[in-house]
Order: C-alpha cells, then sequence, then structure tokens
C-alpha cells in the first residue's frame, strides 16, 4: 500500500454508460415529485387560507399595496388576461405551470388595491377564460388560482358578480366530494360571495344545486373548510324565500354537524356555524322546531357565557333570541324557571350587559325582552337578576337603540300575559320600582327621538303607568314631563293617538 | 503491560481458516479488554527488529485499525478512546513509532509512517504532540537515505491526515523546505525524490502562505517543473500529478507558468509513457473545470461575483491545445469499448477536449471542424472513430446557432454509419455522438429543431435496428432513444415518436430479453429508456401505456417464481425486480397523473400492491429502494384507498426505517412515509404511533447517516400536516428534537462548504417540520399546546437570518414558517414577532428577493403577522 503509487481518482470519461446515471436521475425525480407535493401543499394552504379570511376580517394591510394609478393596474390586468389566454392556448413544455402563473399574476393584480381592476378583467374576457381553468382534471394550484380570481371578482359590484354566472356550474362542481378540500373551500368562497349578492342569484345557486355539497362541507372536522362553508351557506340561505333553509335542515347530517361544531370547535368556525342557525331559525319555522328539541341552547348558552368574542356572541344571541321568539316550546318547555339552564341563560346575558359592546347590549336586551314577554315566572326571573340594576342603567345612559330595546324588557316585565280576552295585567311592584329608580327619563328620550315605534314605546310606559306613578309619588320633574308629554302627544301622535285608542 | 503477539499476528495471517479466525478473536479480546495494552503490544511488535516482518507489518495494520474507521461514529468512539488513554502508554507507542521509521525493513517503515500519521490527524487538533514535526525533521539532513525516504513518507502521510489550519506556519515552512529539497535534481537517491514528490502533493493544500510569496512559489514551480523531466517515470508521473493539483488550488497564482507548463504538458502527451501522458491531459481538464466554474460564477451578467478572476488560458491556449487533444482521439485501444473499466490517452483526450469546448464555447469549432472533415471518411477505422468522437465530443457548449447546420449535414451520415459501417468502435461512437445531439440540441427550447417529423422515422428506425446490434452499440442506441424521447418531453398533445410508440417499447422489451442483455449494461439501458420513452409520452398513447401494466407485472411475477438460485443468480435477480420496480413506478406516476388515465389504472391497483409486497416478502432483510419509490407513487395515485395495503406493507415500512445500513432505502422509506401522509391525510393516524416511534429512534441513533436526518424532520411536517392536532401526543418527544437540531445547526458556521450545504439541508428539514405543525394544528382549539415553543422558533428564524448563509431554499421555507406562526398562534404570536430581534429585516429582505417563490411567502407571511400583531 504504502509502496504503490497514490492512485489521483480518475475523471469521469465523457463516453459513459448512462443507463446508470438515468436511474439515479429518475429516482431522484421521484423523491423529488414528493418534495415538490409537499411544497405545493405548504403553498396552498396558506394561499387559500389568506384568501379565507382576507375578506371576513378584512384588515388589509395597506401599506403592502402600492398605490398606483387605477390606469397603469387596469393596462397590468389586460395584459395579464391576455397572458392568460396565451398560455391557455400553449401545449408545450411547461403548459400548466405557464397556466398557473399567469392565474398567479392575475390573482394578485385582482387582489392589490382597494379598487381591483375587476371590470377590466370582465371586459377583457376573464370570465369564460377562469371557467376554462376550472375544466375538471386540473391540477389543483391551477384550480385554487382560477377559484380565487373568481372570487375576487365576486366580491366587486353587483354587475360584476353578476358576471360569473357561467362559472357557476363549474364552481359548484368543484366543492363536491372528489375535489381536495382547499380547492374545495376557495370554490366555496367564491359562491358565498355570489349567494351573498342578492335572491336572484341565490335562486339560481340553489337551482344549480350548491345546498348539498355546501352542506356536506360542514361535516368534515377541517376547520377552515367547514367556516368558509358555514359563512357560504349562511349567505345561501338568506331568504327571504324560507325554502332553502327548510331544505338544509332536512339533510341529513346537517343537525349532527352544527351541534358537534358548536359542541367542539374554536371560535372562528363557531361564528360562521352560530350565523347558518341564525338564519335557519330566523326564516324556518321547521327549522326552529327541529333545532330547539335537540341541546343547541344548552350549547349557544355555554358559548355565551365562555366567548369574549363580540363576533361570535352576536350570532349566537340572534339565535338564541330567534329560537325564542320562534317557538313557544323554547319558553314554555326549555326555559322553565327554575330550570339551570334558564338560571345559566340569565347569568350568560348579564355578562353579556356588561360588556362594553353596544350591539352587544343592544342585542342581549333583545334576547332579553323575549324572554321577558314569557310567563309571570321569567318576568320575576328576570326582575329579581343581577339583569335589573343594569337594565336600569342602561334605560338611563344608553344610546337611543339599546334604550330601545331596554325599554321593551321593561314594558314586558311590568305586563303579565293577558288572562283571557281582558288586558294585560300590570305588575305594580315591578313598576314602581322602575318609576322609583329613575327609569322615566331614559322613556322620556325614547319619546323625544324620531324614532316612532320607540316614542310610542315611551308614550305608553307614561301614558299607563308612568303618570300614575308620578301622581303618586310627586316625582320633581313632575311639571318637566307633563309639558313633555304634551308637546310630544302633538308632535308624533296627533290626531292618530286619538284613533289608536 | 505488554504481551507477546508475535504468533497470533502470525496467526491471523493463517491460510487455515479457524487459526485465523482464532487469532482474531485473540486479538479483539486483547483490544477489548486492555486497549494501552494492546496498543502498546503492537507498536512493540512493529518497532522490533527480531520480530518477523509479516508480524510486524500486521501490527502496524491493526494499530492502524485501531486508530481510525471508516464510518464516522466508530471513528468518533476511536479517537475519543485514543484520547482518553494514558499519556505515558501514547507516549511510549509514539516512541516506537517514530523509531521504526529508522527500520532497514521497508514495510515496517511505511506501515508506521501511516500510523504516525493517524496519531497525527487525532492528536495535532487537540494541540498535542507539540514536538512531532521538530523531531522529524531535526536531523534530516544527516540520516541515512532510507530515513530520509520515510521521514518524508510520513510528511505526505500527515499533510493528507491533518487539517491545515492545526499546523502553525513556521512548521509548514519546514516542511515545504525538507520536501522541496527532497525534490531537488541534485538529491541522488531516486526514492527520496519520488517520496518528496509525494509529500509535496499532499503538502499543496499547505502551502496557501507560500505560493503568495512570489519567490516561495517561483521556487516551488521551478522544482516541480524539474521534476516532470526526471528519468524515473514514476517522478514524473507524481510531478504531473502536484501540476494539476496546484491548477486547481492555485490557479490565480499560475499565469506566469503556464508557458512553459504548457510546453512540458504538450511534450508529455506527445512522448511520454501514458500514466504520464494522462496526467498532462488532465491538467488542462483541470484548468477547464476551474474556468467553468469561474465563468458560471460571472453569470453571463460579467459582474464579476466570483473571488478569482478568469485567465481564459483555454481559450489562449486554443490553437496549440486543440491539435494537441485532436491527436491523442487517433490513440485507441482495441475493443476499449467493450471494456469499462478502461482508461487511456483517447479517452482522455476526448473527454478534456469535450471540457474545452464547454469553456470556449463557439471557438472550438472551426479548429475541430477540419479534422472530423479530413478523417470521418478514411478506410482506418480509428480515423473515423476519433473523427466521430471528436464531433461528439464538442456538442455541449457552442451554440446551437453554430452546430444547428453542422449537425443537420451529420445527421444522415451518422445514421448510415450507424446502419452501415462494418467497426463495432465506429458504431458505438456514432450511436454515442447521436445521443448527444438529441440530448444538447433536441428539446421544446431550441429554435430551430434539429428532429422534424421528416427526419423522425429514419431516426427510431436506425435506432431500433441498432438494438440488435453488439451489446455495447445498442446499449448507445437506447441511451440515444432515451434522449430523443426527452426532448419531446412537455410537447403538447402530439409527439412525433407517437406513430412508433407500440414498436419501440415492443424494441425495447425484446433488448431486455436479450442474452446478452447483461453486457455492457444493456438490461439497464433499456428499461431506463422504456421508462422515459413511457414518461415523455404523450395522451395518445395512454392506452398503449396502460397495456404495459399487465406486461411488467407478468415479468415482475416470474422473478418471484425463481427459487435455489447461486449468490450471482440472486443478485441479478435482485437487479431485474429493481428495473421492473422502476419501471412500475414511472408507470403509475404517469398514469396517475391525470383522472382519465388513473381511472384506467386503479383496475390493476390490487394486483400491482400484492406483487410490490411479495418483492419485500422475497428480500428477507433489507427492503428494495426501487419498489418502496414505487409504492410512494402507488399511494399518491391511489389516495385515501391505499387504507387498505397499510395492515399489510406496514411492517415493511417499518423495516424500511429501520435499515440503517443502506441508508438510502431508509431515506427513500422516509420520502413514501411522506407520500401516504397525503394520500391518506387523516386516515394515516392508526399507524402514526409506529412511525414516530421509529423517525424518533431514527434521529437518535448515531448510527444512521447523516443525509437521512434532514428528510425525516420534513416527515415530522408531512405527518402532522395529515393528522392535525391529533400531533399533540407527539408534540413532547418531536419538539425537543427540533429544537435540539435546530440549536446544532446554529453552530456550523465557518465550516467547508460540503458541511454548509448539509446545514441547510438540516435547517430546511427542521423548518418544513414547524412549518407542517403549524399548519397541522392552525383552527384547532389546541393551538396554544404550541405557544411555549414559539419563542425557540423566532429565535431559530434570527439566527438563521443573522449567520447570513441561508440559501433560497431556506430562506423561502423560513419565511414560511414565521408566517405560520403568526397565521397559527395569532396575536399570541404578535409580541414575540415584534420583539424578535430581525424579523423585520427578514421580512423585508424577503419581500424584495428576485426569487418570485420567496417573495409569495414573504408577502403571505407579511399579511399574517400584520394580522397577527393586530388583533
Amino acid at each position: 500500500m504504502a509502496d504503490e503509487s497514490t492512485a489521483t481518482p480518475r475523471r469521469d470519461p465523457i463516453k459513459n454508460p448512462v443507463g446508470i446515471t438515468a436511474a439515479q436521475r429518475r429516482r431522484q425525480n421521484a423523491v423529488s415529485v414528493g418534495k415538490e407535493r409537499r411544497e405545493a401543499l405548504f403553498r396552498t394552504k396558506r394561499l387559500c387560507r389568506v384568501g379565507v379570511s382576507s375578506d371576513m376580517d378584512a384588515p388589509v394591510d395597506s401599506d403592502m399595496m402600492i398605490e398606483e394609478e387605477q390606469s397603469i393596474l387596469e393596462a397590468q390586468t389586460s395584459s395579464a388576461v391576455e397572458e392568460l389566454k396565451i398560455a391557455i392556448a400553449f401545449q408545450g413544455k411547461g403548459a400548466v405551470q405557464k397556466k398557473v402563473n399567469a392565474l398567479r399574476d392575475l390573482r394578485r393584480l385582482l387582489s392589490r388595491s382597494e379598487f381591483p381592476p375587476i371590470e377590466t378583467a370582465i371586459t377583457c374576457g376573464a370570465i369564460p377564460l377562469l371557467a376554462q381553468c376550472l375544466s375538471f382534471g386540473s391540477q389543483d394550484e391551477q384550480l385554487l388560482e382560477a377559484a380565487w380570481c373568481l372570487t375576487n371578482i365576486a366580491a366587486g359590484r353587483p354587475e360584476e358578480t353578476r358576471a360569473l354566472l357561467p362559472a357557476l356550474p363549474l364552481l359548484i362542481a368543484h366543492i363536491g366530494e372528489k375535489s381536495s378540500m382547499l380547492v374545495a373551500e376557495q370554490c366555496a368562497w367564491a359562491l358565498g360571495n355570489v349567494a351573498g349578492e342578492g335572491e336572484d342569484l341565490r335562486h339560481i345557486l340553489l337551482s344549480q344545486g350548491a345546498l348539498l355539497p355546501l352542506a356536506k362541507m360542514m361535516f368534515p372536522n377541517k376547520g377552515s373548510t367547514v367556516r368558509t362553508a358555514g359563512w357560504a351557506l349562511s349567505n345561501l340561505i338568506k331568504g327571504p324565500d324560507p325554502k332553502a333553509a327548510t331544505e338544509l335542515i332536512k339533510i341529513d347530517g346537517v343537525v349532527e354537524a352544527i351541534l358537534r361544531h358548536l359542541r367542539k370547535s374554536d371560535e372562528e368556525l363557531v361564528t360562521e356555524i352560530a350565523w347558518v342557525v341564525v338564519y335557519l331559525s330566523a326564516l324556518s319555522p321547521v327549522a326552529t322546531s327541529v333545532l330547539v328539541k335537540t341541546d343547541l341552547l344548552q350549547l349557544l348558552v355555554e358559548r355565551l357565557a365562555t366567548s369574549n368574542s363580540l363576533q361570535l356572541l352576536i350570532p349566537v344571541l340572534r339565535s338564541l333570541g330567534n329560537l325564542i321568539a320562534g317557538d313557544t316550546y323554547t319558553t314554555n318547555a326549555v326555559l322553565v324557571p327554575g330550570h339551570e339552564l334558564t338560571d345559566n341563560i340569565i347569568l350568560a346575558l348579564v355578562k353579556c350587559l356588561k360588556s362594553e359592546h353596544r350591539v352587544l347590549k343592544k342585542e342581549t336586551a333583545w334576547v332579553l325582552s323575549n324572554i321577558a314577554a314569557g310567563s309571570v315566572g321569567h318576568k320575576h326571573l328576570i326582575y329579581k337578576s343581577e339583569a335589573m340594576p343594569l337594565l336600569i342603567q342602561l334605560l338611563k345612559t344608553a344610546p337611543f337603540d339599546i334604550k330601545k330595546e331596554v325599554a321593551y324588557v321593561v314594558g314586558n316585565l311590568c305586563v303579565a300575559p293577558a288572562e283571557g280576552s281582558g288586558r294585560p295585567i300590570l305588575i305594580f311592584d315591578h313598576l314602581v320600582s322602575f318609576v322609583r329608580n329613575g327609569c322615566l327619563r331614559g322613556f322620556i328620550d325614547l319619546v323625544r327621538s324620531a324614532d316612532i315605534e320607540a316614542a310610542r314605546l315611551g308614550l305608553q310606559f307614561m301614558e299607563l303607568d308612568g303618570i300614575d306613578a308620578m301622581e303618586r309619588f310627586q316625582f320633581h320633574e313632575n311639571e318637566d314631563l307633563r309639558n313633555m308629554a304634551n308637546q310630544l302627544v302633538d308632535k308624533y301622535f296627533g290626531e292618530d293617538y286619538g284613533l289608536d285608542s | 503491560m505488554a504481551m507477546e503477539v508475535t504468533q497470533i499476528l502470525l496467526n491471523a495471517q493463517s491460510v487455515d481458516g479457524s487459526v485465523r479466525k482464532h487469532a482474531e478473536e485473540s486479538l479483539k479480546r486483547f483490544q477489548e479488554e486492555n486497549l494501552a495494552g494492546f496498543l502498546l503490544s503492537l507498536s512493540g511488535e512493529l518497532s522490533s527488529e527480531e520480530k518477523p516482518v509479516d508480524s510486524r507489518k500486521l501490527a502496524g495494520l491493526v494499530l492502524k485499525n485501531a486508530l481510525d474507521a471508516k464510518e464516522q461514529h466508530r471513528k468518533f468512539e476511536l479517537v475519543q478512546r485514543w484520547l482518553s488513554l494514558d499519556v505515558g502508554a501514547k507516549t511510549q507507542i509514539k516512541t516506537c513509532l517514530l523509531q521504526t521509521l529508522s527500520s532497514p525493513v521497508h514495510e515496517a517503515r511505511s506501515t508506521a509512517s501511516q500510523v504516525i500519521a493517524k496519531v497525527a490527524g487525532i492528536e495535532l487538533p487537540h494541540k498535542q504532540w507539540p514536538e512531532l514535526i521538530g523531531s522529524l525533521l531535526s536531523n534530516i539532513h544527516q540520516v541515512p537515505v532510507h530515513v530520509k525516504q520515510a521521514t518524508l513518507e510520513t510528511l505526505g502521510y500527515m499533510c493528507e491526515e491533518v487539517s491545515p489550519d492545526v499546523v502553525e506556519q513556521e512548521h509548514v515552512n519546514k516542511i515545504l523546505t525538507a520536501v522541496v529539497q527532497g525534490m531537488n535534481p541534485s538529491e541522488s537517491s531516486n526514492d527520496v525524490r519520488l517520496a518528496a514528490t509525494h509529500a509535496l502533493y499532499n503538502a499543496l493544500s499547505f502551502a496557501q502562505a507560500n505560493f503568495s510569496n512570489d519567490m516561495e512559489r517561483d521556487y516551488i514551480m521551478k522544482v516541480v517543473c524539474e521534476a516532470t523531466l526526471s528519468p524515473e517515470l514514476k517522478i514524473r508521473q507524481a510531478a504531473f500529478e502536484c501540476l494539476v493539483s496546484i491548477s486547481s488550488s492555485y490557479y490565480e497564482k499560475i499565469a506566469p507558468y503556464m508557458q512553459d507548463i504548457f510546453n512540458i504538458t504538450a511534450k508529455a502527451v506527445k512522448e511520454d509513457a501514458e500514466p504520464v501522458a494522462l496526467q498532462a491531459i488532465e491538467f488542462w481538464s483541470s484548468i477547464c473545470d476551474e474556468e467553468i466554474d469561474i465563468l458560471e460564477d460571472y453569470g453571463g451578467d460579467f459582474s464579476g461575483d466570483s473571488d478569482v478572476p478568469c485567465f481564459y488560458f483555454i481559450k489562449q491556449a486554443l490553437p496549440a491545445l486543440v491539435p494537441m487533444l485532436l491527436e491523442t482521439l487517433l490513440k485507441q485501444e482495441e475493443d476499449q469499448d467493450q471494456d469499462e473499466g478502461v482508461w487511456n490517452l483517447a479517452m482522455a483526450g476526448g473527454t478534456c477536449l469535450g471540457l474545452v469546448a464547454r469553456t470556449v464555447g463557439d471557438e472550438i469549432v472551426p479548429l475541430v471542424m477540419p479534422f472530423i472533415e479530413e478523417n470521418i471518411t478514411k478506410p482506418d477505422w480509428r480515423q473515423r472513430e476519433g473523427a466521430t468522437y471528436a464531433f461528439g465530443s464538442i456538442l455541449e457548449g457552442p451554440s446551437p446557432d453554430k452546430l444547428t447546420s453542422l449537425v443537420n449535414v451529420a445527421l444522415n451520415f451518422m445514421l448510415t454509419a450507424l446502419t452501415n459501417d462494418p467497426n463495432n468502435h465506429v458504431k458505438d461512437t456514432t450511436a454515442w455522438t447521436l445521443g448527444r445531439i438529441f440530448e444538447f440540441l433536441h428539446g421544446s427550447t431550441m429554435e430551430t429543431p434539429i428532429i422534424t417529423q421528416a427526419n423522425c422515422p429514419q431516426i427510431i428506425t436506425v435506432l431500433l435496428q441498432s438494438m440488435k446490434d453488439a451489446p455495447n452499440v445498442a446499449e448507445k442506441a437506447c441511451v440515444a432513444l432515451y434522449f430523443l424521447a426527452q426532448g419531446f418531453d412537455d410537447i403538447g398533445q402530439t409527439s412525433p415518436m407517437t406513430p412508433y410508440f407500440q414498436e419501440t417499447v415492443q424494441s425495447l422489451l425484446s433488448v431486455t430479453h436479450r442474452e446478452d442483455a447483461g453486457e455492457s449494461r444493456l438490461r439497464t439501458a433499456a428499461y431506463e429508456t422504456l421508462n422515459e420513452v413511457v414518461r415523455c409520452s404523450t395522451d395518445e398513447t395512454a392506452a398503449m401505456v396502460l397495456q404495459l401494466v399487465p406486461v411488467i407485472m407478468m415479468e415482475l411475477h416470474k422473478t418471484l417464481e425463481e427459487h435455489n438460485l447461486s449468490s450471482d443468480e440472486r443478485q441479478k435477480q435482485n437487479e431485474l425486480q429493481g428495473l421492473l420496480c422502476g419501471c412500475l413506478q414511472v408507470i403509475i406516476q404517469k398514469l396517475g397523473s391525470s383522472e382519465q388515465t388513473k381511472y384506467g389504472f386503479m383496475q390493476y391497483a390490487d394486483q400491482i400492491m400484492n406483487l410490490f409486497l411479495r418483492v419485500f416478502a422475497f428480500r428477507s432483510a433489507t427492503v428494495h429502494e426501487e419498489a418502496m419509490l414505487a409504492i410512494g407513487a402507488l399511494a399518491y395515485s391511489t389516495g385515501p384507498d391505499f387504507a387498505k395495503y397499510m395492515p399489510e406493507f406496514y411492517k415493511y415500512l417499518e423495516m424500511g426505517l429501520q435499515n440503517f445500513e443502506e441508508y438510502q432505502v431508509c431515506a427513500v422509506t422516509v420520502g413514501v412515509v411522506g407520500d401516504i401522509c397525503r394520500a391518506l391525510d387523516e386516515k394515516v393516524l392508526p399507524w402514526c404511533d409506529g412511525i414516530m416511534t421509529q423517525l424518533l429512534k431514527d434521529l437518535s441513533s448515531n448510527q444512521l447517516h447523516r443525509s437521512v436526518k434532514p428528510p425525516i424532520f420534513s416527515c415530522f411536517g408531512d405527518i402532522a400536516l395529515a393528522i392535525g392536532d391529533n400531533f399533540e401526543k407527539y408534540l413532547m418527544y418531536a419538539m425537543p428534537m427540533l429544537q435540539s437540531a435546530a440549536e446544532l445547526s446554529a453552530h456550523t458556521s465557518s465550516a467547508d462548504d460540503e458541511m454548509l450545504e448539509y446545514t441547510n439541508l438540516l435547517r430546511n428539514g427542521i423548518l418544513e417540520a414547524y412549518s407542517g405543525i403549524f399548519q397541522g394544528f392552525k383552527n384547532s382549539p389546541k393551538t396554544q399546546l404550541l405557544i411555549p415553543y414559539a419563542p425557540h422558533i423566532v429565535q431559530f428564524l434570527d439566527m438563521i437570518y443573522m449567520e447570513k448563509d441561508m440559501d433560497d431554499v431556506v430562506m423561502k421555507t423560513a419565511i414560511g414558517v414565521l408566517g405560520d406562526l403568526a397565521d397559527t398562534l395569532g396575536n399570541n404570536a404578535g409580541p414575540l414577532i415584534q420583539q424578535s430581534l430581525s424579523s423585520k429585516d427578514f421580512l423585508n429582505e424577503c419581500l424584495s428577493s428576485d426569487d418570485h417563490l420567496i417573495k409569495e411567502s414573504a408577502e403571505w407571511a407579511k399579511l399574517a403577522i400584520s394580522r397577527a400583531i393586530s388583533t
């Protein structure tokens, strides 16, 4: 060994058998295919998520957008559509990548400014091209980019949204079970935008069969997919025709999926599901009667008690209110005074009344007014609860729209359901305590307002109870009030007042 | 402490197997029981003049093997053991070793030099044995010739063993002085001159400072050049080897010597013995390598990014260099094409000519064409072959503009020659040249296509005909067809090869059945060509590709029916199974890539999977890499349905993950786990406990080749992505592993290129794991489980940003992780990112990147971060 001259490593001859290197290349290719797929998965997941969230949360980072002259943007868009046309016609090496690149460029332009050049894109003929890119058997990334472009176009002005019509069947086709979740999700989002636009478009989507696959998208446990599907569904069943809502509740598995997500999922997802419940319960008595017989109320109340997210609490509250107002079964059979759930709901509502958000206070008052419309037992329950001082405080200090809802609660608390055909009976204890606590000022404000319904409410209170109370307790603002009331009666009710009563 | 080992060492070389075995076991036991005593005995044996040469030599070898091993973990272990030995024992051993350098017995001296180098390799980096170089060189001028020779040899080995930065410049100077003096023509002993020349070869990497000093460099170069003229062949050869090494290590310093070197090498190529002439050619090939690298770094824009300027030595030497190389092409050996291992003047000359063409491009063409025209029709086969070889060699480098018209003329001539030339060499080189034409001048990027509807039929006909020629010619014809098909990759809906698809496939299949398909790697070439033809085929022939499935399945089935084979036959059978699995992998990938063809293919899925399982069962111990890859492709095509194969397949998956020895198999299996995750999605969950256990074991093993570790981390990401927050239970194992690997990858700066490349691979794997985990947990109520890990991840990102040595791939993955972290953790990540040292700079750098993938990831990350910060 030592006496051998050190053999320098020989160079590979230029004329070399290729078989071995070909096999190596093939193996490397096989391995790199896997890497590319991982990469594509990462990218598409991100791509899709940004898409899904940027519209709903809408915090578009303004300094990311390079503000450009609209005309430049339009010129770029028209050439991007042209590029896409060329890419679609191209058949040679890298055809798919070319298409994806062209789609990506267009998508970026359409996501770019606060006034995306949607009109230009449509005028240049983007829609049929995008629909073509959605053809069956296309790669996921291509489908995603095309669906994203359509999503952004659908987010435009009404007539721009309507331009999507030719692409709707394909978008619907791609939300089927055969599609990848990500593609389905992006398509669902585009459809959600379309559905949000108007009743006629909802009608078209429903007749093209969008309801069933969207409903099925709610079944799995993949968060973002279900979220998007829920959002799109809530747009789709918005009505005013209640047919879609009734159909939805009848699809096998929908009720289970709703309950499961409300039970287990994170807040963002529950928010979207709760919106579905809002429309189901607002529009369809069938749906409401199905839902109140499940443990839905329980779940809604739990969410109400535990969450601090305004986005979540609003639809939850509204669903609760709908369910309570929409089916007497709820108040009569589920929210029975003395029942644990009933106590819980009051506690949760109290929590919401304490919240900083005006919308929340208002919605809570609305739900409370629905409960307060129940039995005398319900009225006592609310009256004795922690809600009472909060309501009184709100009636004194809250902005008008909240005051109005609170007034309904207070009004309902003072009047017991009519027995037989007689007039409603006053619950005198309640009334007296309200007046003593200075509620009158709130009602006076209502009377002062320009909202006729509210003013009537205020006056009713004063007429029925307030004046009576004032005479008894000699309020120092007596004169002020009387003057005010007279003025208002003249101003707003005039002749009507007399006719009504 | 020492013990008598002579007899055991002699027995260990006995012809009697049982005696040998017993002796080997005794040695092993002795080594385990008392390492210091063992090594002392061996060094004593080596140094003792009374002992037989054979036992002394073996003692030295065993000693050497106790200090070094090929496998990294074993080597590390041996080094640690030596370092922890008693200092007294070590001193004694080293004294024996140095003493042996004076032995009159050549074998003893030579073995001792190597052992000394190994010890130096361990000790010098730890600043131990500082007196070694001094004591070796102290009286180099007074010692007898044989001692001088041994000393120089030792210095040479030592320079090979230790890295230049652990030897002080003062010592380097002494070594170089001794070595160069040993090379001097005034040195009378050829043995000393040769040992010195070899030593210089290894010492060159130490001579950075000396090569920067004009006088010292001039002197070294003078001595080396003089040595190339030595009457002794081995010295000339060794001197040229030094020149080759200098050309790559000190390219920027050799301009003043190039004229002389050209003269020396030209003379050697023309007149000297082949080993010397080959080194002389190698010098020019090496210069080409350097200039190609530099010009590539220039990247066409001549911004001068490269540290080293191009001196255009090849361009300057071109008019003389090309004729010199062309002359070598006519010095072919008979039968060189049949013999794979051969390397001669003609092959080296052609290879160098190819490199020259790549270095200078168009300029070479007019210098070579006259040679081709003059020789290509000559009656002597050497001239025809040499001319064809010259043409084939210059097809890469010059622009298509320059070559297209020539190739159009040549193509017909080549096709005729391939059919009609009586000489096997000429046909071999002709088919090879056609392959080169298709490789470099055919494809969708060419402005004027060489292959047209008109000539394509004839080309295919001739190539298919040549596949019936001698194995070496048939192999080249296959390769030509391979590149022909490759050029039609992505052609669109219609390929000119379509009408011949069936015939081509049949011809290739009959080649695989040739009796002599084992020669010249013909069978491999035929299958790989079949694969490429299938891969690049269009939808028009999808039905025929589908028909190929049962054919290949039958072939694979046949191999599984053969039993009781000799070990040689068995190896061939394994090879064939590999080729067939590879072929199925390509077909599956092809048919699985579109919905229409996938449907037809799915009818075979069960049967194919069954065959693969049998291939695994057939090879009891190891898992077939090719079958694994094919299964990965199958999983992708079948999607969630692959779940039904998991119960049977799982054990082989596990075996693959346990295959430390054949680490490529392990790596491929890790990749297949990723494929399966993507195919099964949540359905992979029941198998994850087993898979994760095995992956974690792999990561903690120091036996597993390090190249498998980055893909394992990426695989964590694949699993998390598939099973979402079910990954929860693995977090407590996976996260610390990722964290410590991340820390490890932080402390590798200032390493060499290879280490840097590995570090980047490792970082990428770690980052892909993080991305997969974050994305998997996104929207889950359990995202808060990730919060405790976030600070470290942000620090890791800070660290790799600040090290400034990440490549584009890492950059893209890293910025993606930052986005995923913000996206998944939302406002929990906001403050962390805002407080991080460099997130903002990193993001901005990525936003302004030229790489659109990086830019896109960064834009996305920016959006995610802005949301995390604002909510």
